[in-house]
């Protein structure tokens, strides 16, 4: 697709352009066609939320992933009423979350909240199929990048749980019942 | 089959046409025949003078003769034209009053008409019948006694001047008419055969589009428009042969009678003619004549159009009452006793319940439910339990056994009664168009007393507990309220408002852009940042204000003009070029300026342009409307030159100043609240975006919030709580409830989900406060939490007070009722509590085990 040469005196255009580029560095969406990553720029939303604020609550129903464009998110787990923490993102480590949200319609299985005041970026799953349903040869190739970085995301997670269980819920074999 | 009908009255289906005509408005009817035969005689009157004029006056050569026959001629003529007149805006007035008294009687007898006879009829066949023929018959009852009597006077009169004038004439020239006795009514007949299969087939194609029209989602959903069409193209084919034979028909008809009317001049000519030349008959008496019998044709031909649509409204008639020809099987009110007050206490004895094809549902029931007891009727879908319930509620009738409630039988008892002891839950309830309110009081609106009785409290009451509140609160936030209406809870709305901006301002100002007269706003669009307020008359929307020549000029003497085009212009370009392979889909407009449809017309606006400068009005008009449009933090398709907002400011001022004329906001920032005087406090036609001024344009909500709202998805029920709490505490929810209970749930409750529909229901079960409470699957469609709350109040407000009888279909919920029945094929197959059903381990238990 042909988008035009940007007009002296069209200062604003250059904002799209801002988003598509910061698009385009995410793992999730790197190597996506320049088509869809300019309507990914064109259709994700701007959220700012304060130090505390909850982003996304476990249980409710998912429907949009979230890019972090600054400041700390912290991912927890409620898990009979104790709250775990899982991980902690920010805009220059793994600068996303809620990419399965875009595949898949679920509850959320953590919850998130700004740590500190964050700006973050999000896509719903209606932009995410809607645009994909053009680019039919892209979807293939980002379900599976999607996954891929869900799949990494999970064994560091688990790792993390691992190195901070207690040393008495260490079992070799499963438990005779 | 009706027991209780009175002897004196005739069932309104077996009444025949003529019944209605010969005892409805007879005062009315008698003075319409006074009329006419009075007009008879101004009738004649003037063929008198005709053969005087000439037979005297011309005859005579006497002038004072000619003027004084030619005055009575016209005075006549003028008294008989005025009695007409009189005729017949007695005559339709007659035939409507009957109409309307007809319908009436009709529908109430129709509404009454037992559910089966629902289960076979088509709602088409019935508003057809209801409407469009009842019409029919109207205009014929009206005339049904004058135009005869007219018509047959009239023929006599003017027959007898005829035969004064000339016997043998008079008899030689009406002696055809005897002829067309046999002739019109053999082709009549088979007009009328033809006339019914009419009828019948426009019936059943009214049935195909009524179908259609109700299941157009399953049309939609299986894209069966052909299937449709076809179904009713064979009706529309069939009724265009019928309507070409019967037209034939007709017009063979019209066809005899003006041939019959031909003969008539023709022997009077022949006959007539030689014996004026033979000098028997005078010119005078030859011309009196000819009028004669033109008028007496006149007549005959009335008689002849008369029998045709007594034939028709008679086919009509008798098609639309053998429709609905059944019995209502009970009384509406009790014969001379107060409607009965009940206890709960049910009995079944021996009940059996089978329909027409001899298919039996239930047999042989026996089931005694004590007073506030709550009993839940289970079993296999199929095994009769909505049909048990259904006969319980009156609303089927046994064909077996008895059902008595404290000892009546409800066989006996009249629909007011039941209405006032009985509440009734369907699992897919009916809402009626109307409001929320309306609808939750329909149950009541016919016990007598009982509405004026029911409180606000005791609504807003049920209202909380069926779990209702919060869609009505959200109605209510949702209104867009007139100023009339707005004005008693304006103080209270501001207060609110006053509330979210002060007291929670910090929480809000994450989520809200609260409006500010100093500030440009981000989330607003340029249309409200340029205008900031609103008119009651529409004239500064967006649609209009590319129109509007003082705001035009008013951006030229800023130098806005030049870079609200460009940014039109910007926002058109972008928009067309991405958008080129995703401008069928509403989706990627919701966060742009440009709608959908006008994607074309843009593209087109851009092909014709060599520049970013529009040389047309129309140009102009177009990219203006872009920017006004333009949300900078919503709209991604551009980013916002920054230098605007100073200028967008100042002509916020100049706006103010120059084109309406109002002050800057004085209470800026302090939400001070202005007293308001009711009586003298007019509403401006302007009202700019100021703490102290509601906003009659916008909606509840958008007052409350009083700024752009950041994001919806933040907007979420946090926010909802912390401002329904804080309103709750000083007492303000109850006028957003009073606002919400006027929502208009549009047609058959549309704009409401399915769960809020059923809440209503149950709301609206649960006012009629009636100590029977039959559930059929009410709670069925509802999600776990509100089942869950209808549950809980079952086993709280209502036990021990209220007899329930409850058809469930979900297990899991029965442990909490006193008794349990288990049905099997139309038969109780076994009872009791939960455990010992469970204990059992029959029936009950197998079902639960397979559920689970």
């Amino acid at each position: 697709m042909h988008l035009p040469e940007q007009n002296p005196e069209m200062e604003g255009i250059s904002h799209l352009t801002d988003t598509q580029e910061f698009i385009e560095k995410l793992a999730v969406f790197a190597g996506a066609p320049e088509g869809v990553s300019r309507m990914f720029a064109y259709l994700a939303r701007r959220e700012k939320y304060s130090k505390g604020q909850v982003i996304l609550e476990q249980g409710k129903e998912c429907d949009r992933c979230f890019l972090i464009i600054s400041g700390q998110v912290d991912i927890f787990q409620m898990h009979h009423d104790r709250r775990f923490h899982v991980q902690l993102l920010s805009d220059d480590s793994i600068n996303y979350f809620g990419e399965l949200a875009l595949l898949a319609e679920f509850n959320w299985f953590f919850s998130a909240r700004a740590w500190t005041d964050v700006v973050l970026l999000s896509i719903s799953r209606e932009a995410f199929s809607k645009v994909l349903e053009r680019y039919p040869e892209s979807y293939q190739k980002m379900v599976q990048k999607i996954i891929t970085l869900r799949i990494q995301r999970f064994s560091a997670q688990t790792s993390y749980q691992l190195d901070h269980l207690a040393p008495d819920a260490w079992r070799e074999d499963p438990p005779e019942e | 089959m009706n027991k209780k009908q009175t002897e004196t009255s005739v069932r309104v289906t077996e009444r025949s046409l003529f019944y209605w005509i010969l005892r409805r408005h007879r005062g009315m009817q008698l003075i319409l025949l006074v009329v006419i035969v009075v007009s008879l005689f101004f009738k004649v009157f003037p063929l008198e003078m005709q053969k005087r004029i000439i037979n005297r006056a011309i005859y005579l050569q006497d002038i004072d003769l000619l003027f004084l026959y030619c005055g009575l001629y016209i005075g006549a003529v003028t008294i008989a034209g005025l009695l007409k007149y009189a005729i017949n805006v007695l005559q339709v007035s007659i035939g409507q009053k009957i109409l309307v008294e007809m319908r009436n009687e009709l529908y109430n007898h129709v509404l009454q008409l037992p559910l089966q006879f629902y289960r076979k009829m088509q709602a088409g066949t019935v508003i057809s019948a209801m409407t469009a023929e009842l019409n029919t018959i109207g205009f014929f009852l009206g005339g049904a006694i004058a135009i005869p009597v007219t018509s047959i006077l009239t023929f006599l009169v003017f027959l007898i001047f005829m035969i004064n004038l000339n016997p043998w004439l008079a008899l030689l020239s009406t002696g055809i008419y005897p002829v067309e006795l046999f002739v019109i009514p053999w082709l009549q007949k088979k007009y009328n055969n033809l006339n019914k299969k009419r009828v019948q087939t426009t019936r059943k194609m009214s049935n195909v589009v009524n179908e259609a029209i109700t299941g157009i989602h399953e049309i939609h959903g299986n894209a069966s428009y052909g299937l449709e069409e076809r179904k009713l193209s064979s009706f529309v084919d069939k009724l265009y042969a019928l309507m070409r034979r019967l037209f034939l028909v007709k017009y063979g008809i019209k066809f005899a009678n003006n041939l019959f009317q031909s003969f008539g001049p023709f022997f009077l000519f022949l006959v007539g003619g030689y014996m004026a030349i033979h000098g028997q008959f005078t010119i005078g008496a030859l011309v009196a004549f000819l009028s004669a019998y033109e008028k007496i044709y006149d007549p005959w031909k009335e008689m002849i159009e008369y029998y045709q649509s007594y034939q028709d409204a008679q086919i009509r008639y008798a098609q639309i009452m053998s429709i609905f020809d059944l019995d209502p099987p009970h009384l509406l009110l009790p014969d001379n006793r107060e409607l009965l007050t009940l206890q709960g206490n049910l009995q079944l004895n021996n009940v059996s319940f089978s329909v027409p094809g001899g298919v039996t549902l239930l047999e042989d029931i026996n089931l005694t439910v004590k007073a506030n007891e709550q009993i839940a009727l289970v079993g296999y879908s199929g095994s009769g339990k909505s049909t048990l319930a259904l006969l319980i509620a009156q609303l089927y009738d046994a064909s077996k056994g008895t059902i008595s409630i404290d000892g009546h039988d409800i066989e006996a008892m009249s629909k007011a009664d039941i209405g006032k002891n009985v509440a009734m839950i369907a699992q897919q309830p009916f809402i009626f168009s109307g409001t929320i309110s309306e609808n939750l009081l329909y149950g009541i609106k016919s016990i007598a007393g009982r509405v004026e009785s029911v409180e606000r409290a005791e609504i807003m009451e049920v209202v909380r507990q069926v779990g209702l509140q919060n869609d009505i609160l959200r109605f209510g936030l949702q209104s867009v309220i007139t100023p009339e209406k707005c004005r008693a809870f304006k103080q209270k709305f501001l207060r609110m408002r006053q509330i979210v901006c002060t007291t929670l301002r910090s929480e809000f100002e994450n989520v809200i852009e609260f409006y500010d007269a100093q500030k440009y706003l981000y989330y607003s669009n340029i249309r409200d940042n340029i205008v900031f307020g609103d008119s009651l008359t529409g004239e500064f929307t967006i649609e209009h204000l590319p129109e509007n020549k003082p705001f035009l000029k008013l951006l030229r003497d800023l130098s806005l003009e030049k870079p609200l085009m460009t940014l039109g212009y910007a926002i058109a370009t972008q928009t067309v070029a991405l958008l080129a392979d995703f401008y069928d889909d509403e989706f990627f407009f919701r966060h742009n300026p440009m709608e959908m449809v006008e994607y074309r017309t843009y593209q087109q606006l851009l092909e014709r342009m060599k520049g970013p400068v529009p040389e047309d009005s129309e140009a102009r008009r177009l990219l203006l409307t872009l920017a006004l449009r333009f949300i900078p933090k919503k709209h991604t398709i551009v980013s916002f030159p920054s230098a605007l907002a100073e200028k967008i400011l100042l002509a916020r001022r100049g706006f103010q100043k120059q084109i309406v004329f109002i002050e800057p906001c004085q209470d800026h920032g302090e939400f001070a609240l202005k007293p308001v005087s009711p009586q003298t406090d007019e509403e401006p036609t302007f009202i700019p975006f100021c703490p102290s001024e509601y906003l009659y344009s916008r909606t509840l909500r958008d007052n409350i919030l009083f700024g752009a709202v950041k994001s919806e998805d933040i907007l979420n029920d946090h926010f909802r709580e912390l401002a329904a709490s804080a309103f709750e505490d000083e007492q303000l929810l109850e006028e957003i409830m009073e606002i919400g209970l006027e929502f208009d749930v549009g047609s058959r409750g549309d704009r409401l989900s399915g769960g809020q529909k059923q809440k209503l229901a149950i709301a609206r079960a649960f006012l009629k406060d009636a100590p029977i409470i039959i559930l059929d699957e009410a709670t069925a469609s509802l999600d776990n939490s509100s089942q869950a709350r209808i549950q809980g109040l079952l086993e709280s407000k209502y036990k021990g007070k209220k007899t329930v009888i409850a058809v469930i279909h979900r297990l899991d919920l029965t442990p909490a009722y006193d008794r349990i029945f288990m049905m099997k094929s139309g038969r109780i197959v076994e009872q009791g509590s939960y455990d010992e059903l469970m204990a059992k381990k029959g029936d009950f238990y197998a079902l639960a085990r397979t559920e689970s």
